[in-house]
Parts: structure tokens; sequence; C-alpha cells
């Protein structure tokens, strides 16, 4: 798994295990945009995602010395931004969002591959962005963490609580709902009936 | 899986594969037969072609958008804190609200009674403050602590100012400022007004004698039957006016008796106070025994507590009294308000204003004393205090305040909070130790005030404890909220729990029969939790690197069902 931008810093890292805060220090300046993007990505609101990358920071803190070095930090590092993101969702809106129901198994239309492609062409990033502001939790987390930090199946599967077979689906869905909010108001809207 | 999943297209003779199982291709999810199936599906059909192309243009264009770097890092996240401070701008509306609701408690509860009262006492509202604070021999006082106050906002602004501006200082250019400061503080200092010290057994002004300033006195016995042009504060056995004061008159003593004139103010806590002599302003005297003489004179207003007032003398404005005792022969000019266990109105007394006396006997009045109006009369009655629905509404408007002065307190002082609440942890200890420092400090500063070099360190100990009585609250709330709750030492769950021990408190303390005595526990166990946390700040290390108290878990507890990474 690739992380967004970073390579391993492994002698700090190994310094901020053993207590060195100087190290911590220059850890948390190079992987907080990083995690900070990826909350606001996730996160409903920017004050959310400053205080869940401040959480998630306390929490790295605390687990540091729980982290296996002969695997890939960066790896870990969003695996606990995902689960800590996905916990504060859960804690916030478990009683109302019907999205994080089980996974239902209702047919998804197939769309049509030149609407779909020409819906993809004529929108940008920032449409894209405001977009998955408006997608459910579930299906937002698991585009962030799919899309954004590379994580795997089984790592997605973790995180959010269903079957691995189910996260394809759930991936699929999210995209669906991400094109029904592109082509909002749009004759491009395409598929997506849920 | 050996055969891609195919469903039927728009077209009826041709299939294509789903969009999960292509999704799937490009996520590279599926079995290797799979996959190559649909490789070779898409191959040779255009739509499947088309829709696979577009599927992996939307991954990109997803992570494309996701990595953007469309805002910067907040500043708040530039540097990591060791407390997560929230956003809960919410948390300012809830304490304007307290505050608003705090400042009405006590505009309600305090200041408009005791206005009220100090009206009655001939105090006129508007001119109270003026009359009470800002003239008279305690304006002295007022100014010193003014001087204090000055100087300690002047030191706070300067420490804000090296806060503020620390990066760019170093050490030896903020000591330079630092020193500098104090210097220029102690250039404009204003000196002190010359103040004459006398002491001794006998301490006598003579008949011919004038001093030209303050008179600060101490001994057994003190005669002033000279001319002192200033305040007298006399503390003594027995205290004799027979001359002639310009200011006030302010003394602690067994007996103290007027002959002369004082052209201020008598304030006087005694045994016995006697005044056969004049006092152009006012007079206030808390003794067991006070005597106005039939040839005594007050210009204006009475304020007197204790056993026995005989008034034979001339009040001109109002008397306010409680006292087991009064009798009254003599002319008051203003209104009566007497309170106490019986009032006598005898022959020869006049009164021109209103009356009132509340106590256990009904008033005797003669036939022949001259009243403005009867007296009324409200008797006394040792009854269970009623508990209507108002009493529960201002217990909630208190449990508001001390929640508001609980947040003050904890964001004032988070660490200090925390230690206080850990210090109430050990109940035995700081129970008794809140019976210590309940009685002995008032005490103490009490005697500390009656001293000469004592007066500050007196009035600062009374503050201190005053503080202590009020915060006492807060602190048991502290502790029982983390009963309740669990241990959480960040700032807003703490204060959570504060919130909640100290709604529990006061149901406790409401509750009759045992209400005040609930409160009285809780008020010496959380001052004995203060004191405690107090001495253990200010005991010295023992020896570096040992920590003097037990080391708390490291990090916080987190909450349950989190995961971390996975572990």
């Amino acid at each position: 798994m690739s992380a967004p931008g970073n390579t391993e810093p492994t002698d700090l890292i190994a310094r901020a295990r053993t207590g060195d805060t100087q190290a911590w220090g220059d850890l948390y300046r190079e992987f907080a945009p990083a995690i900070f993007r990826f909350c606001r990505r996730a996160m409903p609101t920017r004050e959310d995602a400053e205080d869940a990358t401040m959480e998630i920071f306390m929490k790295l803190r605390d687990k540091l010395i729980q982290y296996d070095q002969t695997r890939s930090f960066t790896a870990w590092l969003y695996k606990v931004a995902a689960n800590h993101c996905w916990d504060m969702l859960r804690r916030k809106k478990a009683r109302h969002d019907k999205d994080m129901d089980d996974v239902d198994d209702v047919a998804l239309e197939c769309p049509e591959p030149n609407q779909l492609e020409k819906l993809i062409e004529e929108r940008t990033s920032a449409e894209v962005r405001k977009a998955l502001d408006t997608l459910g939790m579930r299906a937002r987390m698991a585009l962030v963490m799919r899309y954004y930090s590379d994580m795997s199946y089984d790592e997605i599967a973790d995180a959010i609580g269903v079957r691995r077979q189910f996260v394809g689906v759930v991936l699929l869905r999210a995209r669906h709902e991400l094109r029904q909010a592109l082509g909002e108001n749009s004759a491009l809207a395409v598929g997506g009936t849920r | 899986m050996n055969e891609p999943d195919m469903k039927s297209g728009k077209q009826p003779n041709e299939t294509h594969v789903d969009e999960m199982t292509l999704l799937m291709y490009v996520e590279r999810q599926l079995d290797r037969e799979v996959a190559q199936g649909v490789s070779l599906h898409t191959q040779t059909c255009t739509r499947c072609m088309t829709l696979l192309r577009a599927l992996d243009r939307e991954s990109r264009l997803l992570t494309r958008s996701m990595l953007e770097q469309d805002e910067p890092l907040p500043a708040r996240l530039a540097e990591f804190q060791e407390k997560v401070k929230r956003n809960m701008q919410w948390i300012w509306g809830v304490v304007f609200g307290l505050a608003v609701l705090g400042v009405y408690a006590l505009y309600t509860e305090y200041i408009v009674p005791w206005e009220s009262q100090f009206e009655q006492a001939g105090f006129g509202s508007t001119n109270l403050l003026n009359l009470v604070v800002f003239q008279g021999a305690f304006w002295k006082g007022w100014q010193s602590m003014f001087s204090l106050f000055e100087v300690l906002a002047v030191m706070c602004m300067a420490g804000f100012g090296l806060f503020a501006f620390r990066r760019y200082l170093r050490r030896g250019s903020a000591l330079a400022v630092l020193f500098t400061g104090f210097g220029l503080l102690m250039a404009v200092a204003t000196p002190a007004s010359a103040t004459e010290f006398r002491k001794g057994d006998t301490v006598t002004v003579k008949k011919d004698e004038v001093i030209k300033s303050d008179l600060f006195v101490t001994g057994e016995h003190i005669r002033i039957d000279g001319e002192v042009d200033g305040d007298v504060y006399a503390f003594a056995h027995q205290v004799d006016v027979t001359g002639h004061i310009n200011g006030d008159l302010i003394c602690f003593a067994q007996a103290v008796r007027v002959s002369g004139t004082i052209d201020g103010n008598l304030r006087a806590g005694a045994n016995n106070v006697s005044l056969s002599g004049s006092v152009e302003r006012n007079v206030m005297v808390w003794n067991e025994t006070f005597n106005l003489d039939s040839s005594g004179k007050i210009g204006r207003s009475l304020t007197g507590g204790g056993e026995t007032l005989t008034l034979d003398g001339k009040i001109g404005r109002d008397f306010l009294g409680y006292a087991d005792s009064t009798n009254i022969s003599g002319f008051i000019g203003g209104s009566v308000r007497g309170s106490g266990k019986s009032l006598s109105i005898a022959s020869g007394a006049e009164i021109d204003g209103k009356a009132t006396f509340k106590g256990q006997r009904e008033p005797s009045v003669a036939s022949d004393a001259k009243l403005a109006s009867p007296v009324e009369f409200t008797k006394m009655e040792h009854k269970r205090e009623e508990r209507t629905g108002g009493y529960y509404l201002w217990r909630v408007i208190w449990t508001g305040t001390f929640i508001l002065f609980g947040l003050v307190l904890t964001g004032l002082m988070p660490k200090f909070a925390l230690e206080t609440v850990d210090s109430a942890g050990h109940i035995g200890a700081s129970f008794g130790l809140g019976v210590l420092v309940f009685f002995g400090v008032a005490i103490a500063s009490i005697i500390a005030c009656i001293t000469i070099v004592g007066m500050l360190v007196g009035i600062s100990s009374f503050m201190l404890w005053l503080v202590m009585l009020f915060a006492a609250e807060v602190v048991v709330g502290g502790i029982v909220g983390q009963w309740i709750m669990g241990r959480d030492d960040d700032f807003w769950p703490f204060f959570l729990r504060v919130v909640v021990g100290i709604a529990a408190v006061r149901v406790v303390t409401s509750l009759p029969f045992i209400g005040h005595w609930a409160g009285f526990v809780v008020t010496l166990w959380g001052m004995g939790a203060i004191s405690l946390a107090l001495y253990r700040r200010l005991q010295p290390t023992l020896a570096p690197n040992i920590p003097s108290a037990p080391m708390a878990p490291l990090g916080n507890p987190l909450p349950p069902n989190t995961t971390v990474g996975g572990i």
C-alpha cells in the first residue's frame, strides 16, 4: 500500500518511540497535513476534522510503542486515522443515519457508459469534493479509505465493520451516490437508483 | 468465480459484464481466471470497454480530487498539543447564560437587600458607595489596596506581553524588559502619606497637643485629650476620647468612651461603648453594650449590633439595630429599624420617621413617647424553612452560578483544579484539614488584623478563606462527578464531571433536615482539599528526579469500542 506523498521516516519513528519529543514534533509536522486532509474528506465539518486530527495524534503518541516496525508506518497511520474517524462518526450519528445499517442487496442500475464518461470528463476536482460532502457517512468513508489512503479491502472491511465481500458493494454504491450528487439537477445523472 | 457475471444489456442478443465485476477488475480484486475472462470480453465488447475505462477514470478522478491540497493546515494544528482543544463555541452561550443568572442571583439575593438595609440606616442609595467606600478612614486603606491592584495589573500585562512575544525575546532581553518595568514602577510609585505610630501601656495625646496626621496607636490604655487632625486607629484595652478627632475613630477595644468630639465616623468593635460626646457623621458599633448618653449626639445614623443598645441621646438620622435588647429614650431624626428580642421606647423618646421592629416580643412603647407612626411589629418565629417552588428555583439558579464559577476556576487553573480534586479523594485528610482551616484561618485573620503589621496579611488571608469557602463546593463536585462518571483529565470531560458533581452535591444540600449539615460537611471537605493541594504544591522536592506524588498513568483512557490501528 502506498501512502500519499510520504516515504517512511524510519529514524524519526525510532527516536519518537524512545520518547524523543523533538522527533515526535517532527513526525507530527510531517504527517499532520496528510492526516488532516484525510479527516477533512472523511468528516462532515472542518471542526470535526481538526478535532479528529488532534485526537488521532494523541492516540498515536500513546500507541506508538505498539507499532510493528517491520510494516509500513504510513499504512498503520491511516489505519489508526480511519478507525478513529469511523468511531467518531459512529458515535455522532449512529442513531440517525440509515447509512449505518447493514449493506442491503438492492440491485444497482448499470450506468450508460458514454454518459458516465461524459460526466467524469466534465466534473472538476472541486466539484467532486463538494459532491463527496453530500454522501452518507459510510459511502464517503469507504471512498476516502480506498482512494485517498489506498487501503485494502480487508482493511476497509475491518474499519467499517462489514464483511470483505461487501466492500465492493459499498464502494460501488458510494460511486453511484457520488454520480447522483454530481449529476444533480443535470440531465447527466446516471444510474444510482437505490 | 470462474466466469464473469454477464447480464443483459440493451441489445437483446448481446451480453455484458456487470458494473460490479468491472469495478472489481479495475480494483484488481478478481481471481486471476475471472480477470482473464473480463479482459477477453472487454477486448471485443465496446460497451464494456467504455464502462471499464470510465470506471478507471472515475477512480483516478476520485484520488486526484481527494489528494489536492485545497486547504492549508489550520493554525491550531500547526504544533502538537498535549490536550485536545475541542471546538465548543456553543459552550460560550451556556457560559453567558450562566453568567447572567449569576449576576441576577447576586444582585437579587445580596445587593438589593443590603442596599435596602443601608438605606434604612441612613446611607442613601445614591451615595452609598461614596459613603461606605470612598470616604472616611476606610478610604485610605482602599487607596493602598488600589496601588497594589495597579501594580498587579501592570505585572499581569507585562507577563502577557512577554508571553505573547516570547519567541522574539531572548532570555537576556526578557529580563531586561522585566527589570525596566519594575524600575519604572518604583519610579512612579506614590510615596505613602505620613501616619504617626504610637505604642505603650498607656498612650496619651495630651490636652494641648495637636497631631497633624493619622494616628495609629496600640496599648493598654489610650487617652486622646488633645487634637488629632486625621483618623485614629486604636487597638487597646480601653480607649478614652475627651479631645477632638477631625477624622474617623476606628477602634477595637474592651471599652470605648467618647466624651469629646469626632468630626468623622466612629466605627468600633468593643465590649462596651459609651458615647457622651458627639460624632458628626455615622456610628457603626458591634459590641456587648452601647450606651448613647443623654448628652451624646450622633450627627447622622447609627448602625449597631450586640446585646444591649441604650439610646438616651440624639441621633440625627436613622437607626438600624440588631440587639437582644434595645431601649430608646432619646431623639431619632429618621426611621428606626430594629431586630432582636425586645424593644422598649420609653417616656420622652421621639422618633420622627417610620419605626419597625422584628422580634420575639411586642415592643413596649410609653404612652407619652412621640412617634411619627405606631411601631410596625413582626413577630419572629423559629419555624422550619418553607420550601416552595421559588426556593427550588433559586437553588437551580445558584447551581448554575456555581457551575460557572467552576468553569472559571477550572479554566484559570486546570492543573491545580485536577490536583485539588485528587486531594478531595483523600476524604479523611481533607476533612480534618478543612476543620482546621475553616475555624483556624478565620480566627487567625481577625487576630492578624488587630496587630499593626498583620493588617495586610489578615485581610489577604480572609479573602483567600472566602474564595476557598465558595470554591469548596466546586471541588467536592469534581470528586463526586468523577465517582459518578469515572476519571477523565481532559478539560471538557473533567468540567462535565464537575458539573454533574455540583448538581449532585446541590441536590444533597437541598434535602430537608440534613441539607444544611451536608452543606457544612461539603464546605469543610472542599476547603480541606484545596488546602491539601496548596500544601503539596508548596512542599519542596526532596531530591531531583524523584516524583513527590505517584505518577499518573500515561495518556488518557480511550473511549470504549475504540480501535487503534486494529490493535
